[in-house]
């Protein structure tokens, strides 16, 4: 059972470590992930964001080398990954969706039992070992039987696993489901700090606020298939681009309707008791000159709100159906 | 290799911290010995019967009176003896009905057979209820000729065999003209009886045997239930070795318990099993065999619930069919099916070292118990996978 190191290789895909080609996997008469293409470059996150059920885990399960595609091919560094192949997988970490933590054992025992398998020995697995502990607040409690942690302690030592032997490309699955709200702060930050450091980050979530704070970029699944790709900005392109601005303020708000909708920037303009509420191509380019159009007419502002389209927005133009139920 | 020893340590102290499986595996089993060691009361006990010995001897033969002499001055060893002197025909009627538990034949001209040092056979005739006791007063023959320096015993557990008289005489004669002036057979079951407290440690280690194995199964379904198999699923390492660790964890626990029961039973009940490398290679066999069967189970069961109800009806099966609750015979295919039984096969082998036997003697139940494995590993391969790897 000797294993053959194999050095990372980015040759030819450039900064590409990972690609995923065309994966398809059915159950049954389920296609749960139905012809999924993307790519991660080193130090990007990307998310995957769709609700439950749209097949973000299977997704996963396939790159990390879990699950036979049924088509369709996944690469890490150059390297076909898949059940039975053992080298790509020393470059992934993967924090899996359900806690993956023996409640018998110890953190530290844990954290030294994966460490091994990761084929981390000696010196460096006991400095490694006490680095992942730092860095999920678990030092004081490394001794007890995991059993006795709380739900939040037991999330970070999940993810402190796949972090162990510092992978290329760390896969996160919903990592913050079930946490409460200041671990889940927590979780965040070590994710963006880690994808500072250069590591490749595929994030999936069914949460847009994480989506949107965390992620390079986001694919939206639904049903299995990839509904769009991009950045944040480029999905919400997608949905038009229209922004909302509402004015709030004394005047004459019918004669500064007229005067706005003039601006080629504004597409609607409707007037309500104290406030103007307007449908915009770009808010905040637009806004400078929405102000001062608006105060030229006569109104004086009191209050200016920009509200814009999110990813939440998006998967409901996409799909026709809301992100969370 | 390292990481599948990294597996192994791992899940042995995780079993050992989840306190079942040193209660299934050794304590509960050592209660059961010892209760129904209370029930069953005296006919568990060593006490030895009287011995009833039937003998025809030529009259005024003195060497054939000594012998006879010998045969009564067991007492002083501790054995009771009823020898009853009557005719040959006699001897033969008197241990196939049982009513002597041992018939001995001394044929005419038995003192000077000896004296001129030519072949002698003296018959036996193991009776039906024949056990230790028999086998003692036919040790004291075999010393009493062996010191005589030139004979032979033909014994035949007649009953047992089931042959007719004419033909026990003719096996005796050529027992008797075999290459060795001095031989003696005796019916090969008396050689493979446990005492009942022996029978009972090793029945119901055989038994617990088929339980402790299975907790390398249930260990791997814990990992899916834990979620931690995806996770080694994830690990740079072929996924073959997280079944091979179980399956090896299932084969370390079985050894190390099966050595306690043994040990400790014998030591309780005050058994002795014999040579200790005969018994370990025995327990060795047993555990292969038994844990092979937890192949078959890993590609079966789905959930521990599935797993622990499987085992439990194999356990059951060639737990009871093995004898370890009591003796089972049978005859044509069922008793062959039997003498297959890994449980039986066990108890077997322990009978033979109990009776002295070495290494060299145990080949069948060995035999047995590794053809027993290699049938369930074929199995396996074709069970389709619908189990906790699926
Ligand atoms: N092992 C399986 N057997 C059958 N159906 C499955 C299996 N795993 C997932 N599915 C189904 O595939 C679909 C996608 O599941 P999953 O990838 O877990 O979604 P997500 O992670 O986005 O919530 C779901 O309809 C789910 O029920
Ligand atoms: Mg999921």
């Amino acid at each position: 059972m000797t294993q053959t190191a194999t050095e990372p290789t980015t040759t030819g895909d450039g900064q590409r470590v990972l690609v995923v080609d065309n994966l398809v996997r059915r159950f049954g008469d389920l296609t749960a992930v139905d012809d999924v293409s993307f790519t991660v470059a080193a130090g990007e996150t990307y998310g995957l964001l769709g609700p439950n059920g749209a097949g973000k885990t299977t997704t996963i399960s396939m790159i990390a080398g879990l699950l036979e595609p049924d088509q369709g091919s996944v690469t890490l560094l150059g390297q076909q990954m898949g059940p039975k192949k053992a080298a790509p997988k020393r470059h992934l970490g993967l924090v899996p969706q359900d806690l993956a933590i023996y409640p018998d054992l110890s953190a530290r025992e844990n954290l030294n039992f994966f460490g091994k398998l990761q084929g981390l020995a000696g010196g460096e697995l006991k400095s490694r070992v006490g680095e992942v502990l730092e860095l999920t607040g678990l030092t004081d409690r490394a001794k007890g039987p995991t059993k006795d942690f709380s739900g939040g302690m037991k999330r970070r030592l999940n993810i402190g696993i796949g972090l162990l032997h510092k992978p290329t490309m760390l896969i996160l699955d919903e990592p913050t489901v079930g946490v409460d709200p200041q671990s889940r702060n927590a979780i965040l930050e070590s994710v963006e700090a880690l994808s500072d450091e250069g590591m490749a980050v595929i994030y999936t979530t069914h949460y847009m606020e994480e989506a949107e704070r965390l992620c390079d970029r986001i694919g939206i699944i639904d049903s299995g298939t990839l509904q769009a790709e991009g950045t944040r900005d480029e999905l919400i392109r997608l949905t038009g681009g229209v922004d909302n601005i509402q004015l709030t303020g004394s005047g004459d708000t019918a004669a500064a309707a007229e005067a706005l909708l003039a601006l080629d920037s504004v597409a609607q303009a409707d007037a309500e008791r104290g406030h103007l509420q307007l449908t915009v191509h770009d808010a905040p380019t637009a806004v400078a000159q929405i102000v001062t159009t608006a105060t030229a007419s006569g109104l004086q502002l009191s209050d200016v709100q920009i509200s814009r389209p999110n990813l939440e927005s998006v998967f409901l133009h996409l799909t026709g159906k809301a992100l969370r139920d | 290799m390292r990481q599948l020893l990294t597996l192994l340590t791992t899940d042995l102290v995780q079993r050992l911290r989840d306190k079942s499986v040193i209660i299934f595996a050794v304590i509960v089993p050592l209660a059961l010995m010892g209760a129904m060691n209370l029930v069953m009361g005296d006919t568990m006990d060593m006490d030895l019967e009287t011995a009833t010995v039937a003998v025809s001897a030529p009259e005024d033969d003195q060497l054939a009176a000594q012998l006879i002499g010998a045969i009564q001055a067991l007492p002083e060893g501790g054995l009771e003896v009823e020898v009853t002197e009557t005719s040959a025909a006699d001897v033969q009627a008197l241990a196939e009905s049982g009513d002597a538990k041992l018939g001995l034949v001394i044929p005419d001209g038995f003192s000077a057979a000896l004296m001129a040092g030519e072949p002698v056979e003296v018959e036996a005739v193991e009776g039906d209820g024949s056990g230790i006791e028999s086998t003692v007063v036919l040790s004291v023959v075999q010393g009493f000729l062996d010191r005589a320096g030139a004979s032979a015993v033909a014994a035949a557990a007649g009953a047992e065999l089931g042959l007719p008289p004419a033909e026990l005489g003719g096996l005796a004669q050529q027992v008797a003209t075999g290459e060795s002036a001095i031989s003696m057979t005796t019916g090969e079951a008396s050689n493979e009886q446990l005492d009942p407290k022996g029978a009972l440690i090793a029945g119901q280690a055989g038994l617990f045997l088929m339980f402790t194995v299975s907790f390398g199964v249930l260990g791997l379904l814990a990992e899916r239930e834990f979620g931690t198999l995806a996770r080694l699923r994830s690990m740079p390492m072929n996924p073959h070795l997280i079944t091979l660790s179980k399956v090896l964890s299932s084969f370390v626990l079985g050894v190390v318990a099966t050595s306690i029961l043994l040990t400790a039973g014998g030591l309780l009940f005050g058994v002795s099993f014999g040579s200790p490398l005969a018994i370990a290679a025995l327990i060795v066999c047993a555990v292969i065999a038994t844990t092979s069967l937890t192949f078959i189970v890993i590609k079966l069961a789905k959930t521990s619930e599935q797993a622990t109800v499987i085992q439990t009806i194999l356990a059951m099966v060639l737990g009871i069919s093995g004898g370890a609750f009591f003796p089972m015979s049978g005859t044509g295919l069922f008793g062959t099916l039997l003498d297959l039984n890994p449980v039986g096969a066990m108890i077997r082998g322990l009978g033979i070292t109990s009776g002295g036997g070495g290494l060299a003697d145990i080949g069948a139940p060995v035999l047995i118990l590794l053809g027993f494995a290699a049938v369930a590993l074929v199995i396996a391969r074709f069970v389709p996978d619908r189990g906790a790897m699926a």
